[in-house]
């Protein structure tokens, strides 16, 4: 016996070392290193085999839970990869133990792993966080910041409360080696302020449960800072400055050229203040005549047979307020008689003085002119320094009155007595006085003048046109009391006035500044001379116009009377007849049905009123 | 003068005072309540209890790794230790959908319940870990402020029922803490095992109280959209 137990001894060695020269042993132990749940719903556990024994060698995972007894099997393999064992969530359960055990089995032998104690509820692991996207953005104050964002991986039920994941973000720029690590809590957000610009930044995040552990660091994503925004504002200024720089100098140089066009449109120069009617360029050149026209006096000093003149054009009466008969002085250049040097805003200068009935007075022989002066003129004359113009001279050269030295008004020789004694020179002088201050030289003038206009007039006209004319005057003056004042003319007037306003035709100028108008219509004319020969042309001259749109022309002997135009065409009192001596110049005191008419200072009464009264 | 000086001052003064009063009419003090309802907001509360919930598990968990130091390559002794907890008579929900299954009142009142029953054994803990363990200091100092943080939980639960699920106050579940006899007079390594056990429990009930009421509130407070 003693004998076979060496031998038996040296058998088993033999075959040990036979095994082991063939390198075939059992499994060795393996072992469970890694179990982890990424969502507390499944979980994997993997293992490390041991060695195989060199022969094939079969792995298998055991579990049993806390509570069971029975002991099972791992239901998937395959999941999770090899040496894994993946238990789904109808194999799982929280808050309960795992016993979990591998068994490695090969030809040999097998062998079996320690045992793991799991419970899931502390394995958890979740997967890092997805949608990682990076933002370079702008403060109000022109501070940039990266924006990170970033969302919860998805196997993870973060909506119910079943997990509540913690969040850390990584941050490094290209160039540096270490990681600038920031715990953002539970917010799926981050802003990184202070960046360098124009580097490029590196970021990644990972998420960890309230109880469990970190996951791994998700994708990188990377993003250049860019360099300030500031910059493209800037360039954007330099360019709105240079622009608004080039269209300064636009301006300025446009307004450069045409600066002068340009303020005048902006701001029109004030007009100076004028009386109306009355043009001061006539006294300036001192041509009473052209002056006496621009009142409103009418053929001063009369031209011939002045008494007739007078009578016809104008009667003033001594007690009462005088008519006068306001001119418009706007007809004029509404017939295009317009002087060459009229003042741009006529009517401001023609005052109430502008009232040719006035003037039309009959005058004596004017002696002497201090004023030259032309009566036939239309309101503005061209201006004439002259201060004594022969009678024969060109009306034109008037010149305004009033910058003449008054004593050159006192100078003008009296009419001869019968003028004098003629109401008319004396109303005149008084109607000036009555209407004002500065009339009163005036009116003193237009007193000794209303002869001269008369004989000027005459001097001027053909002497047939003016022994007619004072054929006319005179019967006319022979009916009519010779204490009649403008009405008188009114009443001659009347018979133009029966219709409103007049329109004569213009027909031309002559070269004496004289406006040659052509008679009135027949059919509405109520003024017709009879007897008078129709021609076609026929002239008539105006002596002078009054505020409110009336002509008052010379009395031509074939041609009819007046242009007379009431600017507010008041109509024509009916009563007013046709009167053959009306034919004469009349001049209407058109703008209103009162007897009174206040224009400017000076009072003038309605003609009209003393027709009545004088029918 | 003064006289006149100190009219002026007071006459300042009563017009500021009576601006005040004109400006201030229609300034409406702040609520101290919204509402008038001087209640905290339920969001307010779950938050806060959910802190408190969420800290005494983060301390349960340090009092178990510091215990399971020791017996981590004893795989018998843990296999051993492993025994029922006591609470688990309490059908408490064994997973999500059980728990969303469970009507958040009934939920609020195990939860109560499994606070309440651990405030037994937490003072038991205290003295019979004395002295024994390494760690029995870190124990015992983090058992006492589970203890006192259990107190506050209990509060804010019962505040949330009483906001949210008034009917419901009351309906507590009582365990009965059977299963942990005392443990004097156990050999040591009896008491160790039950001390292991203790703790385990103890970690897995604070975890499942935290993560009942992390449901709760993304269900009442943010229906299910946290």
């Amino acid at each position: 016996m003693k004998e076979s137990m060496p031998s038996a001894l040296a058998f088993i060695l033999l075959f040990l070392n036979i095994s082991l020269l063939n390198g075939q042993s059992p499994p060795g132990k393996p072992e469970i290193y890694k179990c982890r749940s990424p969502d507390k719903e499944t979980f994997t556990c993997w293992w490390n085999p041991g060695t195989d024994g060199g022969l094939p060698t079969n792995y298998s995972l055991t579990y049993s839970k806390e509570g069971e007894k029975t002991t099972h099997e791992c239901p998937d393999y395959e999941t999770s990869g090899p040496n894994s064992c993946f238990f789904s969530k109808q194999y799982t359960s929280i808050w309960k133990i795992y016993v979990i055990t591998v068994i490695a089995t090969n030809q040999m032998g097998s062998s079996a792993s320690d045992p793991l104690y799991v419970d899931v509820t502390y394995i958890v692991e979740p997967e890092p966080p997805r949608n990682l996207t990076l933002e370079v953005k702008q403060l109000k104050d022109k501070k940039t910041y990266l924006w990170i964002k970033w969302s919860p991986p998805t196997i993870t039920d973060v909506k119910t409360g079943w997990f509540t994941m913690e969040y850390e973000i990584r941050l490094k720029s290209e160039e540096a080696d270490e990681w600038e690590v920031h715990f953002t809590g539970q917010q799926t957000h981050f802003k990184v302020f202070d960046l360098y610009p124009g580097q490029k930044y590196i970021v990644q995040t990972r998420c960890k449960p309230d109880h469990g552990y970190w996951s791994r660091w998700g994708q990188e994503n990377s993003i250049e800072i860019p360099n300030d925004f500031t910059l493209k504002n800037t360039t954007m200024w330099i360019i709105v400055a240079v622009l608004s720089a080039v269209i300064c100098l636009i301006m300025v140089w446009a307004v450069a050229l045409k600066g002068y066009s340009m303020m005048t449109c902006i701001f029109p120069p004030v007009p100076g203040p004028k009386i109306k009617g009355f043009d001061t360029h006539l006294l300036e050149k001192g041509k009473s005549e052209e002056l006496l026209t621009a009142l409103g006096c009418q053929d001063f000093p009369p031209t011939s047979d002045s008494e007739d003149l007078l009578v016809e054009f104008l009667e003033v009466d001594d007690n009462e307020d005088v008519q006068l008969m306001p001119s418009h002085s706007k007809e004029y250049p509404g017939q295009g008689v317009k002087p060459t040097h009229l003042d741009p805003d006529n009517d401001s200068g023609h005052g109430s003085y502008d009232s040719h009935s006035l003037l039309s007075e009959k005058c004596e022989e004017p002696q002497v002119y201090p004023p030259a002066f032309h009566i036939p003129e239309i309101l503005e004359k061209p201006e004439n320094p002259e201060a004594n113009i022969p009678p024969t001279q060109d009306a034109r050269s008037s010149t305004p009155y009033f910058h003449a030295d008054v004593s050159k008004w006192s100078t003008w020789p009296l009419l001869p007595s019968q003028h004098m004694t003629r109401s008319p020179y004396h109303s005149i002088a008084d109607v000036c006085k009555l209407a004002g201050g500065p009339v009163d030289t005036l009116a003193s003038f237009l007193d000794k003048a209303g002869k001269n206009v008369l004989k000027f007039s005459k001097t001027l006209e053909t002497e047939e046109e003016k022994v007619a004319e004072q054929e006319k005057k005179k019967s006319f003056h022979s009916e009519t009391k010779q204490n009649t004042s403008w009405p008188l003319l009114q009443k001659n007037a009347p018979i133009v006035y029966a219709k409103p306003p007049d329109y004569v035709e213009i027909h031309k100028v002559n070269k004496d500044g004289v406006l040659s108008l052509f008679p009135k219509q027949k059919e509405n004319d109520q003024v017709e001379k009879p007897g008078v020969p129709e021609t076609s042309k026929e002239y008539t001259k105006v002596s002078g116009v009054m505020d409110d749109n009336i002509l008052v022309l010379v009395p031509d002997s074939r041609a009819e009377n007046t242009a007379l135009f009431a600017e507010s065409a008041k109509k024509v009192p009916p009563s007013l007849e046709q009167n053959q001596s009306a034919k004469d110049l009349a001049s209407f005191a058109a703008t209103s049905n009162n007897c009174r008419l206040q224009l400017g200072r000076l009072d003038y009464l309605d003609p009209t009123c003393f027709t009545h009264s004088f029918h | 003068m003064n006289s006149h000086g100190s009219d002026r001052k007071a006459g300042t003064l009563l017009l500021l005072v009576v601006s005040n009063l004109l400006f201030c009419r229609n300034v409406h003090p702040l609520p101290i309540c919204p509402g008038g309802n001087c209640q905290m907001p339920l969001q307010e509360l779950f938050d806060r209890v959910i802190m408190l919930s969420h800290y005494v598990y983060l301390l349960s968990a340090d009092m178990f790794i510091e215990l399971d130091k020791q017996y981590a390559q004893d795989h018998e002794f843990i296999a051993k230790a492993i025994s029922d907890c006591p609470t688990s008579s309490l059908a408490t929900p064994e997973g999500k959908e059980e728990a969303q299954q469970v009507p958040p009142e009934v939920l609020l009142n195990l939860i109560l319940s499994l606070v309440h029953s651990w405030n037994d054994p937490l003072f038991q803990l205290v003295t019979e870990v004395d002295g024994i363990h390494e760690a029995s200091d870190a124990i015992i100092s983090r058992a006492k402020e589970i203890g006192e943080q259990n107190k506050r939980l209990l509060e804010g639960i019962e505040k949330i029922l009483g906001q949210a699920y008034p009917a419901a106050k009351g309906n507590e579940f009582y365990s009965v803490w059977s299963q942990f006899p005392s443990l004097q007079g156990v050999d040591e390594e009896s008491r160790d095992l039950a001390i292991y056990n203790k703790i385990r429990c103890l970690r897995r009930d604070s975890h499942k109280v935290d993560n009942y009421l992390k449901l709760l509130r993304c269900r009442i407070v943010h229906n299910n959209n946290c």
